[in-house]
């Protein structure tokens, strides 16, 4: 019975424009019908792949896929307390992905979506956060999550941090000398990478793993958790999960822009702080 | 060369998906699965309550330890946060269920909402099944002084399906064996 | 003319009379047919409430009580008739009062060999694991465990629990042993399996359990 009567309420805020205002008068318990509860739940409210009790529905079912839930369920899927997400980018979106034509569906196997890890470190006896990027990898015939990028603030600060270093060179004629010249470079370890060659970008990965080898970075705890999602395309959205009393909670798309396919790129650089 | 190794990887894309795409379980069986581990969570719950309540003789208390721990994977852990500590905590299953049982409440009660999420089964590349089940839960301890302790919290179980071989009698039985694994713990606001 | 008034006014004395005379006797023998009608169902309430007083009326004690219902509904206005009303009401209650007890008593021996029969006499597999889930106790527990274990060979006898039969495929849980089983009911205070399958030995012991989800 209870059951029930949270999926009618469910319904009511799934038909309701003044969801908000019907659910403050309810019980406790709708609220938790209404969150987006997991990753795997946004992906089928996205794409309507399951019913308002969160079972899961089939190709044959009528609300499989269907354009018009799906469009009601995307607009349950934004948090609603941020200005910055305007109703006309939201119905933008909506009829993007659900064009007749081209609909486009999120497949938690088809790549182009991460997870960005806020996890705290202790450094040198110092906690520090440590930013790890998370992607899926398929091996064998199943699938795992794979570090693929870090960041770490410290690192940031040691290279090409020194700009009044940026014209030191070895002169070209060094060879002729042994290289004797390059105890100077080392006497300043501060600016050293200034005599790299000019590829050189710092490989925080191998840096992050030899200081956790090292017994200098020690993993504490995990401290927050965001998704960025690229696989929509001219779209970029970002999922963050709101833990606060309402019927908007849980996984929700806490921002979103429309950017071509072939801005993605530097998107993809700014988020991984390599601008 | 170039071309050849595109067109390699485009089809290993292809082998792959179709693999993926693979149903492997009816969804008859995969519902059967679903409720197997939905009613291992909810033994789980059971056992807590036991080994929570005051009037459970010290013996009784450390069996039911026992078997509550035979529900989880080696190496289970739980990660609680609260409203005002966001930073997960961590406990070992048994670790957790010992402080459960030196809480001393007279009285616990765990009460299920009626709100359960699971999620799909993962292949994961052992070939086991992963996914996670959501539940929520009023903990609510009482002592006979007047003191009481409630919370809300969401809980994010792992549950891991594994298709297993053994031998009774000299018959061959292929059962499902599965196992809880980390739960992540999260302190709700109710309403 | 006159006669003619004379002779009108004969006849309508005459017819007049005449109706004066019908109505009379008419009234009259209505009263002694109403008279005759209260004296008859006087009789009949006084010889249908000395039959329920004499206990020859073969009635069931809710026919008697409507018959007495129905006798009470006339208001019959005879002093005989109401002593007899109240002989009869006390004598119905007195009777209601011992079928009620009788009932009672009844429903008790009904308990008691239930309980007798839980308790005491022979019982089966299921009887144990409902016993065991409903067990209001850890002792009464541990006892119907301890009974049901002296039906298999060994504490240790595979406990096989089938989750589902789909499609010519049947899917178990993790195999258990018989003693991990029932202790799981006494923790887990419910009985969610039906016996599907139980294997014996040559001496009757238990070898061999198979359970199907509910």
């Amino acid at each position: 019975m209870k059951t029930a009567g949270a999926v009618i309420v469910l319904q009511l805020l799934f038909f309701s424009a003044f969801a908000q205002d019907i659910g403050k008068h309810l019980g406790d318990e709708n609220f938790m019908y209404a969150e987006t509860k997991q990753i795997n739940q946004f992906f089928r409210r996205f794409n309507s792949e399951e019913d308002l009790e969160g079972k899961r529905i089939y190709e044959n079912d009528p609300h499989y896929h269907n354009k018009e839930y799906r469009a009601k369920y995307i607009r349950m899927l934004f948090d609603n307390e941020n200005p910055d997400i305007s109703n006309q980018v939201k119905e933008e979106f909506i009829r993007d992905v659900t064009d007749d034509a081209h609909p486009e569906f999120l497949d938690y196997y088809g790549g182009r979506w991460f997870a960005e890890v806020d996890a705290k470190f202790n450094y040198k006896g110092e906690s520090r956060t440590v930013v790890l990027f998370l992607e899926l990898e398929k091996e064998d015939l199943g699938i795992k999550w794979v570090i693929n990028n870090v960041y770490f603030y410290p690192f940031s600060k040691m290279f090409f941090a020194d700009s009044s270093a940026m014209h030191k060179f070895l002169h070209p004629m060094s060879h002729e000398i042994d290289f004797m010249n390059l105890i100077k470079v080392f006497r300043e370890p501060n600016t050293v990478e200034y005599y790299f060659n000019e590829d050189f970008r710092p490989d925080f990965k191998t840096l992050f793993l030899y200081e956790v080898k090292q017994g200098d970075l020690v993993f504490e705890t995990i401290q927050n958790v965001t998704f960025h999602f690229f696989q929509i395309k001219d779209w970029y959205f970002q999922l963050k999960e709101f833990n606060r009393p309402g019927y908007n909670t849980g996984w929700l798309i806490s921002n979103i822009s429309k950017i071509p396919e072939d801005q993605k790129g530097m998107l993809l650089k700014y988020i991984y702080y390599e601008n | 060369m170039k071309n050849i190794k595109i067109f390699l990887s485009v089809a290993l894309a292809v082998i792959s998906t179709v693999a993926f795409a693979q149903p492997e379980i009816s969804p008859e069986r995969k519902q059967a699965i679903d409720s197997l581990a939905l009613e291992k969570v909810k033994d789980l719950g059971k056992y807590i309550s036991i080994i929570g309540n005051k009037e459970t003789p010290f013996s009784e208390a450390n069996r039911v330890i026992e078997r509550a721990l035979e529900l989880f994977a080696p190496g289970s852990q739980m990660g609680v946060s609260s409203l005002n500590r966001k930073e997960i905590k961590y406990y070992g299953i048994r670790e957790y269920l010992q402080r459960l049982m030196a809480l001393n409440y007279d009285r616990v009660n765990i009460e299920w909402f009626n709100v359960q999420y699971i999620s799909d089964l993962v292949r994961q590349p052992d070939g086991r099944y992963v996914g996670v089940i959501t539940i929520y839960q009023r903990f609510v301890g009482e002592s006979d002084d007047g003191l009481k302790y409630v919370d809300t919290t969401k809980k994010d179980i792992t549950v891991y399906v594994e298709r297993k071989q053994t031998q009774i009698h000299g018959r061959l039985i292929g059962f499902w064996d599965v196992l809880l694994g980390d739960i992540r713990v999260t302190e709700t606001k109710p309403g | 003319m006159r006669n003619f008034h004379h002779l009108t006014i004969f006849i309508f004395i005459a017819f007049a009379s005449v109706g004066i005379f019908s109505c009379k006797s008419q009234k009259k023998l209505a009263a002694e047919q109403a008279a005759a009608a209260e004296a008859r169902k006087i009789a009949k309430a006084k010889a249908d409430l000395e039959e329920l007083l004499s206990d020859n009326s073969g009635l069931s004690l809710d026919e008697k009580e409507q018959r007495l219902k129905t006798i009470k509904d006339m208001n019959i206005q005879d002093d005989e008739v109401q002593q007899l009303i109240v002989k009869v009401e006390e004598k119905l209650k007195r009777e209601r009062d011992a079928l009620a007890a009788k009932e009672r008593a009844e429903r008790l021996a009904r308990e008691r060999e239930e309980q007798l029969r839980r308790e005491g006499g022979p019982k089966g597999l299921g009887d144990y694991f409902n016993l065991i889930a409903n067990s209001p106790n850890l002792a009464t527990a541990n006892r119907y465990i301890d009974e049901a274990l002296g039906l298999f060979a060994s504490d240790d006898v595979p406990v096989l629990i089938i989750i589902s039969k789909s499609g010519g495929t049947v899917d178990y849980d993790r195999p258990t042993t018989i003693r991990k089983y029932l202790e799981y009911l006494k923790d887990q205070k419910i009985n969610r399996n039906k016996i599907e399958n139980v294997i014996y030995d040559a001496n009757g012991k238990i070898t061999e359990l198979e359970l199907i989800k509910k």
